[in-house]
């Protein structure tokens, strides 16, 4: 498999507070790899570093093997990173359907975009949707919208924040099977999740994150058998 | 007829004004208060080509109207880069420090302002006003339509999306930037080009006529009419030019006139934002629905 992303010692600090301490990160095409960790532990920063929603203080993310650090997010989003938002992020004033053409590599309305949105909202079982808007949808629609969206982008890097927050029942195993074809179709994918059996189910390897630092790398099996990570996670 | 001409003209220079504005702070949802001083760089610009060069008046306006494009350029690329918070800050500055210099410089004619600026056309004799009504006309309809298709289409569709989530649009892959100063700047040269067509007809400018207070005036012809609408603010400019005229004819005493305007201005803009915030023009929000249980799109939500 071909390294997709890596980031070596990124850090970030807001304030006294430490959101990235020298994170060192590889993602590999075809590959999943699931980021656990208590609340605060700097998930979401890490994501937010690597997609350039916020610049690092030191550090470097390559993407492809090339350094991406001078480039803004839109930039590195049609570089290839497509990520989705724990909170959705949908536009509201847009219909579903908008909201994943403008999100296609064409963003204009012509026939190709609008068949491949159609394609994604089919991915994740919510073409019936199309023309609705995000604000008329359950939380757990507008998670597989957001997902189907983060689909639009043809990079080879993914990365999802909680996907299944919000979400059971048959959604559960759409998002599942969504994630592993989009894996067997060679991307990179690095999912934050607090569902332990979902990292589970679907991860390569999990890494822990606590206080912005790595803290271990493995299996999610050698992480829930691990006291040590167990008492991190909980606090007990 | 040349006092309704007159009339008809002002309204189609503030629909240009208030179509423009509804452009930079509904459809984009960048908060400014400089139209006015973009108006005057409009006019002023235009004056001073050709009063100094003796260039023909429609090249001109074209010029005075590059003028207020370039100029805003100027202020939104450093501001906007930062944040769109700080265009607010950048706008109340480049608003107060151009009239400033406006107003103190001897080239623009200083407080006194500008006289004897060259028409675009005759407008002396009773029809030939009617001669200007079209041109205006057909300039505020032009400013309605560009507006309409900028908004409508593709690109709308990414307007709409910048302004409802910024961050979660550039991480799409589009240019925030670059979007925001493109609307900034195109509704800043329509100001500019209604302020050729003001100078050219009254034929002299003074700062007073494009004070801050105007951005007021423009915001509440977008409110009344409907922000976010396309034809809002043309509807709010004809019925917030006609009410001070209807004042008028109740042959007030001028002490009672001047703050009757105002109250009613003020009160007009506060019964909107709360009885009716989308205005005459815009749609009521939709009432958010809540799935029904056997809704088939419904997902289980823990």
């Amino acid at each position: 498999m071909s390294e997709v992303l890596r980031t070596r010692g990124l850090s970030k600090r807001f304030g006294g507070v430490v959101v990235a301490d020298r994170v060192d990160l590889m993602l590999e095409g075809g590959r999943i790899v699931g980021l656990v960790g208590p609340n605060g532990a700097g998930k979401t920063s890490l994501f937010n570093l690597i997609a350039g929603t916020v610049a690092a203080d030191s550090g470097s993310v390559l993407l492809n093997g090339a350094p991406i650090d001078d480039q803004p997010m839109h930039a590195r989003a049609r570089l290839g990173i497509s990520r989705s938002w724990q909170h959705n992020r949908l536009f509201p004033s847009l219909s579903v359907l908008d909201n994943l053409v403008l999100a296609g590599r064409d963003p204009r309305d012509t026939s190709v975009t609008r068949e491949r949105a159609m394609a994604q909202l089919e991915k994740v079982r919510m073409t019936q949707a199309a023309h609705r808007f995000p604000t008329e949808l359950s939380y757990g629609k507008q998670k597989l919208i957001s997902l189907a969206r983060a689909l639009m982008n043809e990079g080879n890097c993914l990365l999802l924040d909680e996907p299944m927050a919000g979400v059971e029942g048959p959604a559960y195993d759409s998002i599942q099977r969504v994630v592993r074809d989009e894996a067997a179709a060679g991307r990179a994918i690095l999912v934050i999740e607090h569902n332990i059996s979902f990292i589970k189910d679907l991860c390569d390897r999990a890494v822990f994150m606590f206080a912005g630092r790595i803290i271990r790398t493995g299996t999610i099996d050698e992480m829930v058998e691990s006291a040590e990570l167990t008492e991190l996670y909980f606090g007990t | 007829m040349e006092f309704l001409g007159s009339m008809l003209i002002q309204i189609g220079i503030f629909t240009i004004l208030a179509t423009s504005f509804n452009l930079i702070i509904g459809y984009g949802g960048l908060m400014s208060i400089a139209h006015p001083i973009f108006f005057a760089l409009g006019a002023y610009g235009s004056a001073l080509a050709t009063l100094t060069t003796g260039v023909p008046v429609p090249i001109g306006i074209m010029l005075g109207a590059g003028l207020a494009t370039l100029a805003s350029v100027a202020i939104s690329l450093p501001s906007l880069r930062v944040s769109g918070d700080y265009l607010v800050i950048a706008s109340v500055g480049f608003q107060l420090g151009v009239l400033q210099i406006i107003k103190n410089s001897e080239w623009t004619g200083g407080p006194g302002g500008l006289s004897n600026i060259p028409p675009l056309i005759d407008t002396t004799g009773p029809a030939a006003i009617w001669s200007y009504v079209a041109i205006v006309a057909l300039a505020a309809i032009a400013t309605i339509l560009a507006v309409r298709r900028l908004v409508g289409g593709d690109l709308g569709r990414a307007i709409t999306a910048m302004r409802d989530d910024e961050e979660a649009f550039s991480a799409l892959g589009h240019d925030a930037m670059r979007l925001k100063i493109l609307l900034f700047a195109f509704g800043s040269g329509l100001a500019g080009l209604a302020g050729g067509l003001y100078g050219h007809y009254f034929l002299f400018v003074t700062p007073e006529q494009f004070e801050v207070l105007y951005s007021a005036a423009m915001l509440t012809m977008v409110v009344v009419g409907g922000i976010r609408t396309v034809w809002g603010p043309a509807l709010g400019a004809v019925l917030l030019q006609l009410l001070p005229s209807a004042i008028n004819f109740l042959k007030l005493p001028s002490s009672v006139t001047g703050p009757l305007q105002g109250i009613i201005f003020t009160t007009l803009v506060l019964v909107f934002m709360f009885a009716r915030p989308q205005g005459l023009l815009g749609r009521a929000p939709g009432a958010q629905v809540v799935a029904e249980e056997d809704d088939p799109l419904e997902v289980r939500v823990k």
